[in-house]
């Protein structure tokens, strides 16, 4: 009767996965795990085959927050150490380096990684090396990782190997190994590159082969320490078709400096994809040594704009919400539930004054639900989680609790189930009799449902209303609220209008199940946006669990109106397979916090949209250029709306190539500190947010509502 | 005319390469005023015909940890000490770190530590940390009588937080102030140092 659960199949395919995994011949090796760090020896192949080098990596998996270092640590730190031991015919080569990250750290910049590294080693066993047995391979790892404190850590690692005539690639670690091998820098092919000393800076010209795109943000790394200075911006020019990198010589100048040795990064990669390569070209020139690195406490960017909202007082705040508030009726995450307002309307022909009671039930159901969610939102964030306006839709489990909600209402509206038959009927007397408990309940529902959606003015509002005392942040949720019930209140109160519109009859059922269509759409936009948040998977569960759930109202309905009892029983079987199908996703909240959305990848191809880290403005603002950030989640229908009709449009995006303007998306679709962070610093809570970083001068801020003219005119101003 | 602008211009670029070259290795050594662990206020000026050690230092880095645990710094200041050099200790964290030494805490960690600098000094707005350029804790600078920068960097040549480095080592301190003391020049003036950064 219930459909054959897709759990059982997927559970079943691990299960063979794993037997597989672990019955198969391996190399075996101990991760060792220290504070902050899990280490461990891992191999491409299954096996030493005398004569053929085999590549060995260190893993360093960091705590969240802490960093080790590259072969030059930058200001301060020190690189990793990796001390083989190895049994005689085995020989290791010297650690080959991953491309580093630049890590501010403070006023200071280190040069280093986060979050997982694999450090590569050539491991070569000789010729003559017996087969047969096992070798064991020790090496002593030495690192310092640091966040704000630093602990050298270390560990004792070994792996064991046998040695045979042939290997396979290691089922777990074959393709990672291959891809950090392929990502490692390499030597430019086809581009030129010199190095020109002119005093305190060096001038790396890079001449591009041609055809060749714009590389993005560059950054130098040199592979000695004082020589080039790590926290002095690296300004990018053009000189015709070539690229010009101003290195600042370091200010602590040691030893001789003949050559300019290092790794060269590019955002968007070089001509054939990769994103580092290496340089070592000889220096022309005289240099000297450079000035003193300015060690300023804040960056030296003002990433937070003198924005007109410091100047936001009460009064004004509680009026931009008011206002905010009657637009949000008109954003897109609304107008589901207006279309259900509207039916009201058109149903309910009865005294006036059991329409002013629903119509102040509806505008107190809004205003007391966004005091709570403003609450809730002050609350969490006092107890220290970085969370922002619409923190609720980042949460796959609400997403799927609000689409269910959305089905059922849809499917109400259809004419599978109504709502008296499905309550035992005392309740539904009662829901009858107390239409305005049903107004209430519908001005709750409008807020949820809306209130990832920013409207103009509310933005500026909200940052206001949260950065404020709890009085404060009241008064100006209360003001939203009101704005936002205002419309139908209006609509309610106005006399006259209703008596023209015709009595109830067969239109207002097809204009019931009309309006149902709007909200199979919300359900589908939900869907994607769990798509968003999890991967495919999740959204099938979601699918099948909605199935399930229509399949149980209507056999309930059957049941109610005296169909047989296994009809009954198929609806209760269906219902709890419902909530299976959707068990793993209120139990994925604790993934909702992850930083990278795997499913929602740029649309167009050949967008050259980088990802937002802390470090990525700040680095692309140094190199002299303009960078525009679009703050935006994949539930923010306002944000996609922009994206798809502004953003993408052919000549807003040819403005943006023509003005050199590096493109970041802060995606914030799940739960984001970093992202978090940024929007308070700009005086913002939830998206979409719009900002042009402009190199030596504010930031500007954009309004939430995109016309392709705005940015025109935005970018006119570079 | 065209002769003043060029000297005019001449002059101003004179002016404005000073702060460049403040704390670079043979310019003069940038002037502070930060107060001792009594609160009492210290500048290098005091000291102007002296020769100057300025140690930046955090009891929270390992790097310092290092010469403390193996007696590598005390030894140092207690050595130049004696020789009539000034021995100077810095803590530059920021006031609002978490690693932030009040003045009671810094000298009660010094003295269960049995350094002996002439004066430790709680540079909370990291001013004279900034002025100098200090990246890392340790950070040596040595002034000479003149006022004048004659070493910048590290303390010695194994970059490790293994005490047991310190033995063996090449201590650059050491021997830029035997060298500048017998009146040679410092052939070492420039390294880099290592440790943990600065906590501006």
């Amino acid at each position: 009767m219930t459909p054959p659960s897709p759990l059982f199949a997927s559970a079943f395919r691990a299960l063979v996965v794993a037997a597989v995994v672990l019955l198969a011949p391996t190399a075996f090796a101990g991760s060792v795990k220290t504070e902050h760090v899990e280490a461990e020896l891992v191999a491409a192949r299954t096996a030493l085959v005398p004569g053929e080098p085999l590549t060995v990596a260190l893993r360093l998996s960091m705590e969240k927050g802490w960093h080790t270092y590259w072969r030059n640590p930058g200001d301060s730190g020190l690189p990793t150490t990796l001390a083989w031991n190895l049994p005689a015919g085995v020989e290791a080569g010297p650690i080959a380096w991953p491309a580093p990250h630049a890590l501010p750290v403070g006023p200071l910049v280190n040069f280093g990684y986060d979050g997982e590294v694999l450090l590569l080693v050539d491991v070569t066993p000789a010729r003559t090396l017996p087969v047969g047995n096992a070798l064991v391979l020790k090496a002593r790892a030495d690192w310092l990782v640091c966040k704000e404190l630093c602990i050298p850590e270390g560990a004792d690692l070994t792996l064991t190997l046998p040695v045979e005539n042939t290997s396979l690639a290691d089922a777990r670690w074959s393709a990672p190994i291959a891809a950090a091998r392929s990502a490692l820098p390499r030597p430019l092919a086809g581009w030129r590159a010199t190095a020109d000393g002119k005093g305190q800076t060096i001038e790396m010209k890079l001449v591009p082969p041609s055809g060749a795109a714009d590389p993005g943000a560059l950054h130098f790394f040199p592979f000695e320490e004082s020589k080039i200075e790590p926290s002095r911006p690296q300004e990018v020019s053009r000189d015709g078709g070539a690229f010009v990198l101003r290195l600042p010589v370091s200010f602590n100048l040691t030893g001789d400096f003949g050559r300019v040795a290092g790794v060269l990064t590019a955002a968007n990669g070089f001509s054939d994809g990769i994103r580092a390569a290496t340089l070592d070209i000889a220096l022309t020139g005289a240099i000297a040594a450079g000035p003193k690195p300015a060690l300023e406490p804040a960056p030296a960017l003002n990433l937070a704009p003198q924005a007109a909202d410091d100047g936001l007082s009460l009064a004004l705040a509680m009026v931009f919400a008011f206002v905010g508030g009657i637009v949000l009726n008109l954003m897109p995450c609304v107008f589901p539930v207006l279309s259900l307002k509207v039916l009201g309307f058109a149903t309910h022909h009865d005294s006036r004054a059991t329409l002013h009671k629903e119509a102040f039930a509806f505008a107190a159901g809004v205003v007391l639900t966004f005091v709570v969610l403003g609450l809730a939102l002050a609350a969490l964030r006092a107890a220290g989680e970085q969370l922002g306006w619409g923190f609720q839709l980042q949460s796959p489990a609400v997403v799927a609790v609000l689409a269910a909600l959305f089905f059922v209402l849809a499917l109400n509206l259809s004419g599978v189930f109504e709502f008296g038959q499905l309550t035992p009927s005392a309740l539904a007397g009662f829901t009858a009799r107390n239409r305005t408990v049903d107004a209430f309940a519908s001005g709750v529902l409008a807020v949820v449902i809306a209130s990832p959606c920013t409207a103009p003015f509310m933005g500026a509002a909200l940052g206001y209303a949260l950065a404020g005392s709890t009085a404060v942040m009241l008064v100006v949720f209360v003001a939203l609220g009101i704005g936002m019930a205002v419309p139908y209140v209006t609509l309610a109160l106005l006399p006259g209008w209703r008596r023209r519109l015709p009595r109830p009859g067969p239109w207002l059922l097809r204009l019931k199940e009309l309006l149902a269509f709007p909200l199979y759409a919300t359900v589908i936009w939900l869907a994607w946006v769990l798509g968003a948040q999890r991967d495919n998977d999740a959204v099938i569960h979601l699918l099948l669990a909605l199935l399930c759930l229509g399949f149980a109202l209507w056999t309930w309905r059957i049941v109610r109106t005296g169909g047989a009892r296994p009809w009954g029983i198929a609806g209760i079987a269906a219902l709890v397979a419902a909530v299976v199908l959707a068990w793993p996703l209120f139990r994925a909240d604790a993934d909702a916090t992850a930083v990278a959305p795997p499913g929602y990848a740029p649309t167009a191809a050949g967008t050259q949209w980088q990802p937002y880290t802390p470090a990525v403005v700040a680095e692309l603002t140094a190199s002299g250029r303009a960078v525009f950030v679009d703050f935006t989640a994949a539930w923010c229908v306002t944000c996609q709306v922009n994206k798809r009709l502004v953003l993408n449009a052919a000549d807003v995006r040819s403005a943006f190539a023509r003005k050199n303007v590096a493109l970041v998306r802060a995606d914030w679709t799940r739960r984001d500190p970093d992202i978090t962070r940024a929007l308070t610093a700009l005086g913002r809570t939830g998206v979409p947010v719009y900002v042009l970083y402009r190199p030596g001068r504010e930031p500007l801020l954009l309004p939430e509502v995109l016309l392709r003219q705005t940015v025109q005119d935005a970018l006119a101003s570079l | 005319m065209r002769l003043l602008s060029i000297a005019l211009s001449a002059c101003i670029a004179l002016v404005a390469a000073i702060p460049a070259l403040a704390a670079a290795p043979g310019g003069p050594a940038p002037g502070f005023t930060i107060t001792d662990t009594a609160g009492k206020p210290v500048s290098l000026a005091d000291y102007r015909g002296k020769y100057v050690v300025l140690e930046w230092t955090n009891p929270e880095c390992p790097f310092v940890q290092k010469h403390y645990v193996s007696r590598n710094m005390q030894g140092l200041q207690a050595e130049w000490g004696a020789k009539e050099v000034v021995w100077l200790s810095v803590n530059s964290t920021n006031a609002n770190h978490s690693e932030f030494k009040s003045g009671d805490e810094m000298a009660n960690w010094m003295r269960a530590q049995g350094g002996s600098p002439r004066a430790t000094l709680i540079d909370g707005t990291s001013a004279a940390g900034r002025a100098y350029g200090a990246k890392t804790t340790p950070h040596m600078f040595v002034v000479d009588p003149a006022g004048k920068l004659i070493y910048n960097g590290a303390i010695d040549d194994r970059r490790s937080s293994n005490p047991a480095d310190t033995k063996g080592a090449n201590n650059y301190v050491r021997a830029a102030l035997t060298e500048a003391t017998a009146g040679k020049p410092v052939t070492v003036a420039s390294t880099a140092p290592y440790g943990c950064s600065v906590k501006y």
